[in-house]
């Protein structure tokens, strides 16, 4: 990527912030309801889940209830931030025909979105590790690191399905499918040492694996992070905005006509 | 200098024959080829645009100002050709774009200018006078989706005049509003001239465009028809080939007919027309009138005889060749005793009540009781230019009670 378009990008910062905001609160908007679904959703979804799985489960999980919230949470976060990705820019039509700013922006702004939105849902995971009086360790140092790479992931992800997705509109239904099938094969539900030899292997070429287990391991366990396994999964992250954006920019320039 | 700089653009778009929009049909599409048709929106356009200047485009719908003017916004990309741009571009294409109904007044308008490029700072500072500049103070906290459409867009064009432009690109925007707020808006625009910012303009407004416009495009079926001083080019599209109409534009059939054997005139030319003119307020001679201008038709006539108690008379037709008005001296109580020699005779409409489009004009000349000397049937034609905005071919004076 050229210099002078990071430095447009730049200037366009205010614009990502405000359209990122601006999407929070529309979310929201009107109901107070709406602040309590957002927190009640991943509560649900974690009753349902822990009570079939606690049982099915042959591993014993310490903490398990924190481990499966905190790989809904983040899972929660990459479906979200991916499938409003898809959106981004379909879904702005007067934005994209009528105006120019560089086109990325909403896929930026919907990602931060979605994060805002994670970040909200998070109290839950707060107030699980106060609960079950998880001791808070240095070893959180290494979250913001862990989120930043999930971040780029998502966005990189979202960057492609949002250009493919003005030229086909089946995209987002085969994403859907996509979603569906990686929430069974990231280790949300299950500790990746469930699995042995090749098929371990198969499931942890998945970057989101390493976050997952990073996250955990980090916030949970005051584990540090395996050094390996985070730089494989920012090296896949960042090889993935890569091509995310070169396809992005691939389409970009027929956005307006084939809208 | 000049800050734009398009060189032999061209705009195709693609239209498939089939449409797909599908990944799955993309795939199975694969083996046969889709054919598509090519149209071309834009046809090797080149100009400059000088800075400070304001630059018109007119041309008829579907002539391709719109997608020049998303070119020039970078919204699309040219197929050929190159477009420079020196400066920021402001593109006034649609007003109000990423406004959210669910959002007060103030909310939009800080989403708005952000859009527009407007600092942080710079939006807290001027949100009191977008506010006051629409007239909607006391609705700064009031849902965008419990104002009028027409509040809407104050709302939007009052924010948007704010950013501080260096080119703006403005497409018809001017078309809404009540009078008030139209007058408005071109205040802003004439204060944008003074400033000094460089404004292309496209509007189907010809008075507007006459009026503002240093030079201007003209367009037709994707193609540069006329590049120059605005009223030349006005005087293009609304004449086509014909050039100025004050004379006869009866040479429709390509030759020009030799004199007499023309269909639209008759008489046994005793006293001939020789010419008429058309005079706008200022006494100089124009083809084109505002509504409600007064206007002189000025009838040139060589007597080749001593001609006793000739009768001048016209007729107003619309382009539909309607009648609407009909006259002459003996109606008017107007006695001419003999002509001899050349003359002419002025007819003078104090008020021009036809709200817009072009007028053909008859002009006859003949006895008292109808024998005709010269009559030179829709032999001549003005154009009207409305400058408000009621609707139909006449002004009927009214107004509103209740």
């Amino acid at each position: 990527m050229r210099s002078d378009h990071l430095h447009e990008l730049y200037g366009y910062r205010h614009l990502i912030g405000t359209l990122a905001w601006g999407e929070f609160k529309h979310r929201y908007k009107n109901s107070v309801l709406g602040y309590l679904w957002s927190l009640l959703e991943p509560l649900l979804l974690l009753i349902v889940l822990y009570v079939v799985f606690s049982n099915l489960m042959r591993v014993q999980v310490e903490y398990y209830q924190l481990f499966l919230l905190m790989g809904i949470i983040l899972w929660n976060f990459f479906a979200r931030a991916t499938s409003m990705g898809l959106n981004a820019i379909l879904g702005k039509p007067s934005m994209v025909q009528k105006i120019y700013f560089p086109r990325e922006i909403l896929v930026f702004s919907s990602g931060i979105t979605a994060l805002l939105m994670s970040i909200f849902e998070s109290l839950v995971f707060i107030v699980f590790m106060a609960y079950f009086r998880v001791p808070l360790s240095p070893t959180l140092v290494y979250v913001p690191l862990i989120i930043a790479i999930l971040f780029v992931l998502a966005v990189g992800v979202s960057l492609a399905l949002a250009a493919l997705n003005v030229f086909f509109r089946d995209v987002q239904f085969i994403w859907a499918v996509v979603l569906q099938a990686g929430f069974f094969a990231t280790p949300i539900l299950y500790p990746i040492t469930i699995f042995e030899g090749l098929l371990q292997e198969i499931l942890l070429l998945n970057p989101l694996a390493h976050i997952l287990t990073a996250a955990r391991d980090t916030i949970i366990y005051a584990t540090p992070a395996s050094s390996t396994g985070l730089a494989y999964a920012a090296v896949v992250s960042f090889v993935v905005l890569g091509l995310g954006y070169a396809i992005f920019y691939r389409f970009e320039p027929r956005f307006s006509e084939e809208m | 200098m000049s800050i734009i700089d398009v060189e032999q653009v061209e705009k195709q778009f693609r239209i498939p024959h089939e449409k797909r929009t599908t990944l799955f049909e993309a795939l199975t599409g694969l083996m046969r080829p889709n054919h598509y048709e090519t149209f071309a929106a834009l046809k090797d356009i080149t100009f400059s645009v000088e800075e400070g200047e304001m630059f018109g485009v007119i041309g008829e719908n579907g002539s391709g100002k719109s997608t020049l003017l998303k070119l020039l916004a970078n919204i699309m990309r040219p197929t050929k050709g190159t477009i420079r741009v020196e400066r920021k571009v402001t593109p006034f294409l649609e007003l109000g774009v990423g406004f959210n109904p669910d959002f007060t007044a103030v909310e939009n308008i800080r989403t708005y200018a952000t859009i527009l490029g407007l600092t942080r700072r710079e939006i807290e500072g001027r949100t009191g006078e977008i506010l006051e500049f629409a007239g909607l103070e006391r609705f700064r906290d009031t849902k965008l989706k419990n104002f009028s459409s027409g509040m809407q867009v104050r709302l939007a064009f009052s924010t948007a005049i704010q950013t501080n432009p260096e080119i703006l690109l403005m497409d018809e925007v001017l078309a809404v509003g009540d009078m008030d707020f139209q007058q408005k808006c071109l205040d802003v625009l004439n204060q944008y001239r003074k400033e000094g910012v460089t404004i292309v303009f496209v509007s189907h407004d010809l008075g507007s465009v006459r009026r503002f416009c240093d030079r201007t495009l003209l367009l037709r079926h994707g193609e540069q028809v006329a590049l120059g001083e605005t009223n030349e080019v006005i005087d293009r599209y609304v004449y086509g080939e014909h050039g100025d109409s004050s004379t006869p534009i009866d040479d429709e059939g390509g030759d020009a007919a030799p004199e007499g054997q023309d269909s639209s005139r008759w008489g046994n030319r005793k006293v001939e027309i020789t010419g008429v003119g058309f005079f706008d307020k200022f006494g100089k001679e124009a083809t084109r009138f505002n509504t409600f201008d007064p206007m002189t038709i000025r009838i040139y006539y060589e007597a080749h005889e001593r001609v006793q108690n000739p009768v001048f008379g016209i007729a107003i037709y619309s382009e539909q060749g309607i009648q609407i008005y009909g006259t002459n001296t003996e109606l008017k109580d107007i006695q001419i005793e003999h002509i001899n020699g050349e003359g002419h005779i002025d007819l003078q409409i104090d008020r021009i009540p036809m709200l817009s489009g072009r007028f053909l004009l008859t002009v006859a000349v003949h006895t008292h009781i109808g024998e005709r000397y010269d009559w030179q049937d829709k032999a001549y034609a003005f154009d009207v230019i409305h400058t408000g905005r009621d609707d139909g071919l006449f002004d009927i004076p009214c107004s509103w009670r209740r």
